[in-house]
């Protein structure tokens, strides 16, 4: 992804509903709040015998932050048992207070995993403490790697699929949500992991179906992760996946992420896109081919669902596909079909349709020459 | 229907925006502190690509600047390199290095561009270290971590790593064959690329992964022609009806995603293929009141969506008759930076050539 930094002052939080269903420790008081009024560490009296160390800033920054005194404080104390190397459960408790001011603050998650090691600390109750801070943070990076660290030590997978799923259900489209399943997945490759993977993902595309994460993690669990027992017959898969996505077409065909699928697993399985004509063909129409009568339907090639709009981009694109690929007199189809999406059905990517009939009609050439 | 002519681009209005972060931020933006380099290198960005460096800031600030990263580079246990910002760092510290202050990659190709856009001489420029530091951040898969010895690997580490190697001039730093492995492997059935292995393609990384393909191979296409066409058709079909691009598909469009797709068609040499003046459309209506361009109108502004969109749109601009508010520096695709600034990196970045009659002369 980015390097992506944004500035905004208003982030949203998850709604509260979701946070206390996903972690019941969310009710739990912030580490800061835990010995009572004092929110400064300075006045504690356990903590003084520690010398806090103030930040260096030798010159003139760039982009001071302007601090607030609690966090002034406690980066203080931080800075101060990093230089002592002390590890203890007070510093759990202070490295708490300072990732929840800053939960992007890199060397606070560092030195509390070191601490979490050094004092074998249980694992459980971290983890569980994460639950609330992953749901809090999604889009923090920190977050999911602390986890990952954690769960490669308690090698016990097996929760973190329905904690995912849960998380999931905050943002269904999360990059590192989706990330670490995929890990977790990959990493541990345990028979019982993968039992459920596809049903998962079905009901990921039941609330969804338009979820190119869905889609993504699927082709990874069929295709792209080695083969497991009962997957050996490969072409049953093919077979099986080009059944799934047509149905999800015919449920709702201006979808470009079952269209990119159904393109992935046909170009994984090396079969000519032409073996989908028939499929393709009624989407491409401006409309349902008039009276066929529904005992005839053919249940390999499911037709678009009533009141979809047609024609349906990518399949025009898709038939002039197989037109071009047909070559000679066929080129002239595919030319239609371009010029139909250059200027009336995708307009937006005219000059892409324009650059595609251009290099057919190079490829043409060149073949005739 | 986009509009028959577009909005002025708030060339003076972004500027500000990005002089005023760099001057301060508020508490909430605590979060920046492990990323205040890449921060700053985004409003340093955005007031070099609208050609307003000058205009807007003073010759003792930009030395105070520079001296303020030069702060930033660090010699750790593993070498080199630059940290996101002394928010580690103790007052009075006598140690030369806490072993949590350590230099991290991302920060260090900000840190090298940032460095060029002020006009640094670089020589204080620690070449050896560096090369050192990059060798300790590469995995043994070909990726690189953030920090040597740990912290996350993408294809965001990958890209840094690449462009540091070529403002160098010098790859020694990393085992290539291995890091473009890596950077095969991350390749998904939809052509764009994912972070890491098995993940789904995104706009970002499907950037990182043409621009290093690109800097490293130095092949006009570094893919094959069946790989070429189908990411093209996949960043293509990113841009949406509104004109802004996406990242992932079916996903809105955010207005840094018009850098993103747009550079990687770019380094494809696809870039033709964009609808320019919907995305500049796009972009016009992220424009915030005050100054800045946020991620999709009505959003607030931030120095990353600015800059990325900016150089989007100095890489693909609109039609000139939009007028001169439209016109900005022309920009370097591969390390993304202008011109300008990519030449003076390439200029000054390397290691000095030593010559030998001179060594000769003076008795060495």
């Amino acid at each position: 992804m980015k390097i992506e930094i944004v500035v905004d002052p208003a982030r949203p939080a998850p709604p509260a509903s979701l946070v206390s269903r996903v972690a019941p420790a969310a009710s739990a008081p912030a580490a800061s709040d835990a010995r009572g009024a004092s929110c400064c560490i300075l006045q504690r009296p356990e903590w003084a015998d520690v010398v806090p160390l103030e930040q260096y800033e030798n010159v003139t920054p760039l982009a001071p932050i302007f601090y607030t005194d609690e966090y002034r404080d406690a980066t203080n104390y931080f800075r101060g048992i990093v230089k002592s190397g002390e590890m203890s459960p007070r510093v759990l408790e202070l490295t708490e207070n300072v990732i929840r001011q800053n939960p992007g603050h890199y060397s606070a998650w560092q030195y509390r995993y070191k601490t979490l090691m050094a004092l074998k600390s249980p694992l459980d109750d971290e983890l569980q403490l994460m639950d609330e801070l992953a749901i809090k943070h999604l889009k923090t990076y920190q977050v999911w790697h602390h986890r990952r660290l954690l769960v490669q030590q308690t090698r016990n997978p097996g929760p973190e699929l329905e904690f995912i799923a849960n998380s999931l259900q905050v943002d269904m489209k999360n990059y590192h949500t989706w990330s670490y399943r995929q890990w977790i997945l990959a990493y541990f490759n345990d028979d019982a992991l993968w039992s459920h993977e596809l049903d998962f993902v079905e009901s990921m595309l039941e609330s969804d179906v338009r979820n190119n994460s869905a889609w993504h993690h699927r082709f990874f669990v069929a295709f792209q992760s080695g083969v497991r027992n009962g997957d050996e017959d490969r072409d049953a898969i093919v077979r099986r996946e080009l059944a799934f996505v047509k149905e999800r077409i015919a449920i709702a065909p201006n979808n470009a992420s079952a269209w990119n699928y159904l393109r992935g697993v046909l170009d994984h399985a090396k079969i000519p896109y032409s073996e989908l004509q028939a499929f393709v063909l009624p989407y491409s129409l401006p409309q349902l081919p008039l009276g066929i009568p529904p005992e005839v339907v053919d249940l390999e090639n499911p037709l678009p669902s009533k009141d979809s709009q047609l024609p349906c981009v990518a399949a025009v694109e898709f038939m002039a596909d197989i037109h071009e690929a047909a070559g000679g007199g066929d080129l002239v189809k595919a030319t239609e079909l371009w010029k139909s999406l250059a200027n009336e059905h995708d307009t937006i990517r005219k000059r892409y349709w324009e650059y595609r009939i251009a290099e057919s009609l190079k490829t043409k050439s060149g073949g005739d020459g | 229907m986009l509009p028959a002519s577009l909005p002025p681009l708030s060339k003076g209005g972004h500027a500000a925006h990005c002089k005023r972060c760099l001057s301060g931020l508020p508490s909430s933006q605590v979060d920046i502190d492990p990323a205040k380099l890449a921060l700053s290198f985004y409003c340093l960005g955005s007031l070099d690509v609208s050609g307003e460096l000058e205009k807007k800031t003073k010759d003792w600030e930009r030395e105070q600047w520079r001296e303020w990263i030069w702060s930033q580079q660090t010699r750790g246990h593993h070498g080199t390199g630059f940290r996101a910002s002394s928010y580690m760092t103790a007052k009075h510290s006598t140690e030369e290095h806490s072993g949590h202050d350590n230099p991290q990659i991302i920060m260090t190709y900000t840190a090298l561009l940032s460095l060029s856009i002020l006009r640094d001489n670089f020589s204080r420029l620690d070449r050896k270290g560096l090369l050192e530091f990059l060798r300790s951040c590469q995995n043994i898969d070909g990726s690189f971590s953030s920090e040597p010895l740990g912290g996350d690997s993408d294809l965001r580490t990958t890209f840094c790593a690449f462009a540091i190697s070529t403002m160098l001039d010098d790859w020694s730093g990393m085992d290539v064959a291995n890091a473009l492995q890596f950077i095969y492997s991350c390749r998904t059935y939809e052509g764009g690329y994912g972070q890491s292995p098995f993940g789904e393609a995104l706009g970002g990384t499907t950037y990182c992964a043409l621009a290093a393909l690109r800097l490293a191979t130095k092949q006009l296409d570094p893919l094959s022609l069946q790989d070429r066409q189908k990411t093209v058709r996949w960043l293509v079909q990113n841009q949406a009806y509104n004109g802004g691009f996406s990242g992932r598909t079916n996903k809105d469009a955010d207005a840094c995603y018009c850098f993103w797709c747009g550079a990687s068609l770019h380094v494809l040499d696809a870039g033709d293929l964009v609808d320019n003046a919907a995305m500049s459309s796009f972009i016009a209506s992220c424009q915030f009141k005050y100054g800045g361009i946020a991620k999709i109108p009505g959003e607030h502004p931030d120095p990353y969506h600015t800059y990325l969109s900016l150089a989007a749109v100095a890489l693909l601009p609109p039609n000139s008759s939009e007028g001169a508010s439209w016109a900005l520096c022309p920009l370097d695709p591969l390390l993304n930076a202008t011109y300008q600034t990519s030449s003076w990196a390439r200029a000054h970045i390397p290691a000095p050539k030593v010559d030998d009659d001179a060594l000769g002369d003076a008795g060495i």
